[in-house]
């Protein structure tokens, strides 16, 4: 199989973050300072050497960027200021637009007016939805109260337009990931034409990705625990209250005011505290600048951060102000809160820094399936 | 060259070069007043190509074209084929290269601007800028005794002229004492340096003052005044016979400083056994008596009467000299800087100073490698009962090629690290040996044959920098990446070398004050030009000689100790010496050019 260097690939990846790739002159510091790189899977080093190259389809069937995760060790100690750890990060975000069919990964990782336009656009047609939609379809809202003396929300935001709303989301975004996970398969494991996994170990395999989906063992490899567990309870949080939102909305958005024991209430605190743990972690951090993993944020990361934090807050108000009895507040603030909430979905899931809850964890599995894979009989074999 | 009629000058600065310190307004403001200066054009003028430039040349009748700037030669071709194109001798278009012409880095506005009015002129600036000249003193101050400094004083002191060689510690020969054997020869250094060590010690045209340092300098080239501070030896040079009573009877220890703190030596001591001058000396900090008022067990002893004072203060002298050479040498990087390699920490990672050291036969050991060990009060020492090491690991490139530490090669470290293992086999027999570079640099005259020779011996040589160095079992386990192989590479080993690069002496800053000599961005002096003069300075009188200027090897500072007192001896013999190159004023430069372009003038009419 002939090799097709491309020459262009330097340029490209500029633009998807900060770094030399040309400063590295190879002394291997890196991957062997990174707790995370092991045999058969070592990077940064082997990755920028890559990327020097120029051999794009190497680098696009490549799992390690994915297998790190950015403690910054290699970045402290590179001897050439090369930055190994942001290049990595770079070579995330180009793996995200080169998994997307779509083209529109690309667009938003590299142009600030694409990305946030989109996300202007999507909350706008929300607004609009809510101001307009809803009452032209025959919704009137109420601000009269419940006998607990809290807000008919019901009445403003019905609930099975909401809920058919949230799973028609779901499915959009859901095909979208699933279509880009086959094409990270086929880059990474199909179009191996050398080697191939049997059915089985795909099967034998499958827990890792369910395993390191929940824990994020890898994450807790990399030296500071402490972000490990901040990670981990802004995920947990996020998950439960997707879950929650997607497929029990009817019980979640209720009208009767429950006792805050009460499991739909006492998930939603969890959730609130895990994601206002992780945020303010990981945005102190950024600000602070003083770990290497938060020392370079690219537009995208701010991004996820600030919209994540206004959902949530707006979540929280909500719930105060349905409580509390008051209908005005609650109703704007649920406009807000799905202005923000709806854009984040759509544009971060699939194309940018969200697309990472998936192509992790699947990153780790198919690790394992390559680790297991056979060589593909050849013809000259089957003639032999 | 005759005087150019017609001609343009472009400043070329791109944009990308943003350490560019040069205000071009003023430049351009100062070339204007020349009336053969037609136009100026600077870089973002216009899209310099071909076709425009030749259009321009052609538009305005150009017959020469300065090309001024930081790195004007990397557009050269260009104009010169514009000219070419245009019908003009492109012979005619001049570089003013900021970057030569003596001036460095300061970028004295006025130096600029002489460079300048000489090439607009069409006069080259060294014929112009000759500095002034002062008559000279004929003694010589050579400042440092290692090797460059003593090459340079026995130098001068064969011409029979007088030099005063000023050293800091207690004896003369720099590092070059503390190694072992020299690359790629194998010489032992002591064999080759102890000769010329006594040599100065025995010439009557060098008065050595060791213990003592430069305070201030002042004059200019010719006559300098040099006030040097003689700190207390407390032990008469004159009368001490070297007969090592008192250190035996002295109770009082501090590491060695000969020995990088890899053995303990009294507080009376003699450096090392050839020190030189061959006398002992009190140190004040470690002496009990200068401590506490109480002991004088070596005033006892001694057999010679008065011969220790302990109450000997520090003076000063003052001396004057005609030239001064700078040989202050080189500091060895701190590799407790670089905390992943463990120095400090764990006992048996060595820098390669202590271990030329160890090897060396007057070393801690007597020459056999042993690993440290812990004595009954559990410090680590070095003992000769201690057990060898089985495998040795070498890391190189610690401090140097690293943008955290310092940027540049260090230069030697290869070749001693090298070197390192060839001795390491020949004492241990059998020992496993590992090397780890980053890119092996053995230039110079028989270096890759040392090489290669290494390589034929049972070394394991690997591409890939160690990242970390920690101890595992009593062991030390070494962690990097096998760049060829592509591979992680982990082992376990006795004993870690750490090939620690060089930096710039710590005195090298006051000096440079004290002088007035410039230093580069790496701390080392900076020498005139680097291609064509690296011993002068921008002063008058002041040469550069060994690892101060920037490092360098033992045959590389011998050889550049010789040239500093070829240039001191110059002067010398000739009886004068010029002033500096940064003292000539801009007027001065100016009335010379008129003088120069009327002599030709007159020459054109003959």
């Amino acid at each position: 199989m002939s090799v097709r260097v491309h020459p262009e690939l330097r340029n490209q990846l500029m633009q998807f973050g900060i770094g030399d790739w040309n400063a590295c002159y190879h002394c291997g510091t890196c991957t062997a300072m990174c707790p995370l790189s092991e045999e058969g899977f070592l990077f940064p080093r082997k990755k920028i050497r890559l990327m020097q190259m120029g051999l794009k389809n190497e680098i696009e069937s490549s799992v390690e960027p994915w297998l790190c995760y950015y403690c910054g060790d290699c970045t402290s100690t590179c001897p050439r200021d090369a930055n190994p750890g942001e290049l990595m990060m770079s070579l995330r975000r180009y793996l995200t637009s080169i998994y997307d069919w779509t083209g529109l990964s690309k667009k938003f990782y590299t142009s600030e007016v694409w990305e946030i336009g989109s996300i202007l656009l999507i909350a706008v047609l929300v607004v609009i939805a809510f101001l307009i939609g809803l009452p032209a379809m025959g919704y009137s809202f109420t601000t009269e109260l419940t006998s607990q003396g809290g807000v008919k929300i019901n009445s403003f935001a019905p609930i099975h337009i909401i809920e058919a709303f949230d799973w028609a989301m779901a499915i959009v975004v859901g095909g979208l990931l699933i279509s880009n996970i086959l094409r990270m398969y086929y880059k990474i494991i199909w179009k191996h034409g050398h080697t191939k996994v049997t059915f089985w170990v795909h099967v034998r395999e499958f827990w890792r990705l369910v395993f390191n989906f929940s824990v994020q063992p890898k994450f807790g490899k990399c030296d500071d625990k402490r972000y490990w567990f901040s990670h981990w309870f802004l995920m947990s949080g996020y998950t439960i209250m997707f879950i929650v939102v997607v497929v029990f909305l009817p019980w979640f958005q209720t009208e009767k005011i429950l006792p805050p024991w009460h499991l739909q209430r006492a998930l939603g605190y969890y959730a609130t505290f895990g994601l206002l743990f992780g945020l303010l972690v990981a945005i102190t951090g950024r600000m602070r600048r003083k770990d290497v993993k938060f020392y370079f944020s690219h537009v995208s990361d701010w991004l996820f951060l600030v919209m994540l934090t206004l959902t949530v807050i707006t979540g929280i108000l909500i719930h105060i102000f349905r409580i509390y009895g008051m209908p005005y507040a609650t109703y704007i603030f649920y406009i807000i809160h799905m202005a923000v909430l709806v854009p984040m979905i759509l544009i971060e899931v699939p194309f940018s820094k969200w697309s990472h809850l998936a192509y992790r964890p699947f990153a780790v599995y198919f690790q394992h399936l390559k680790t297991h894979a056979v060589p593909r009989k050849t013809k000259i074999n089957s003639i032999n | 060259m005759r005087s150019p009629s017609k001609t343009c000058i472009f400043f070329y600065n791109p944009q990308f070069s943003d350490f560019d310190p040069i205000d071009y307004a003023e430049l351009i403001r100062y070339s204007m007043t020349f009336p053969n200066v037609s136009r100026i054009w600077k870089y973002h003028d216009f899209i310099w190509n071909e076709q425009n430039l030749t259009d321009k040349i052609e538009a305005n009748g150009i017959d020469h074209l300065i090309v001024a700037g930081l790195l004007p030669g990397t557009v050269k071709t260009l104009f010169s084929k514009a000219m070419a194109i245009a019908g003009k001798d492109p012979a005619n278009v001049i570089l003013a290269s900021f970057n030569d012409y003596y001036t460095g880095t300061t970028f004295d506005m006025d130096r600029l601007k002489s460079v300048l009015a000489c090439l607009i002129a069409g006069l080259s600036y060294e014929t112009v800028a000759i500095p002034d000249e002062n008559p000279v003193n004929p003694a010589t101050l050579v400042i440092g005794g290692g090797i460059a400094g003593i090459q340079a004083s026995l130098e001068i002191a064969y011409s029979n002229n007088h030099v005063y060689l000023v050293e800091k510690t207690g004896t003369i020969g720099g590092k070059m004492a503390t190694f072992d054997k020299t690359f790629p020869t194998l010489d032992c250094a002591a064999c080759i340096l102890t000769p010329k060590m006594v040599e100065v010690n025995q010439n009557p045209f060098i008065n050595l003052m060791t213990y003592c340092e430069v305070q201030e300098v002042s004059g200019e080239a010719g006559n300098y005044s040099v006030r040097i501070l003689m700190r207390a030896r407390k032990v008469n040079v004159k009368t001490c016979i070297g007969c090592g009573t008192c250190t035996e009877k002295c109770p009082a220890q501090a590491p060695s400083e000969f020995d990088y703190g890899t053995s303990m030596r009294k507080a009376i001591y003699m450096p090392f056994p050839q020190a030189v001058p061959n006398k002992y000396m009190i140190d004040a900090e470690s002496c009990i008596y200068l401590k506490t008022g109480k002991c004088r067990a070596c005033v006892k002893v001694c057999p010679v009467p008065d011969c220790i004072n302990l109450d000997e203060q520090d003076h000063e002298v003052t001396i004057n000299v005609g030239n001064i050479i700078v040989a202050t040498g080189f500091k060895p990087f701190d590799a407790k800087k670089m905390d992943q390699f463990g120095y400090g920490r764990l006992p048996n990672v060595l820098t390669s100073l202590e271990f030329e050291r160890l090897l060396n036969a007057s070393g801690p050991t007597g020459g056999n490698i042993h690993l440290r060990s812990q004595d009954k009060k559990g410090n680590w020492i070095f003992t000769e009962e201690a057990e060898k090491p089985e495998k040795v690991a070498i890391i190189h490139c610690v401090g140097s090629r690293d943008k955290n530490h310092n940027k540049y090669c260090s230069r030697v470290c290869c070749m001693y690290s090298l070197k390192f293992s060839h001795l390491i086999l020949e004492k241990l027999p059998g020992a496993e040996i590992h090397e780890y570079f980053i890119d092996m640099r053995s230039f110079g005259k028989g270096y890759e044959e040392f090489y290669e020779r290494i390589l034929e011996e049972d070394v394991s040589i690997v591409r890939g920098k160690t990242a970390k160095v920690e101890e595992r079992n009593g062991k030390l386990f070494l962690r990097g990446e096998d760049i060829l192989k592509g591979e992680i590479l982990e082992n376990t080993v006795d004993m870690v070398i750490l090939s620690i690069g060089l930096e710039a002496a710590e005195e090298t800053r006051d000096l440079s004050r004290m002088l007035g000599i410039p230093r580069s961005e790496d701390g080392f002096f900076e020498e005139v030009h680097y291609n064509l003069d690296p011993t002068a300075t921008s002063r008058g009188g002041i040469y550069l000689a060994g690892t101060c200027q920037g490092p360098k090897d033992i045959p590389d500072s011998v050889a550049q100790g010789s040239a500093a007192a070829a240039r001191a001896i110059q002067s010398i013999l000739k009886g004068k010496i010029y002033k500096d190159l940064i003292s000539i004023p801009l007027e001065t430069i100016e009335k010379r050019i008129n003088k120069l372009t009327l002599v030709q003038l007159e020459e054109k009419h003959l």
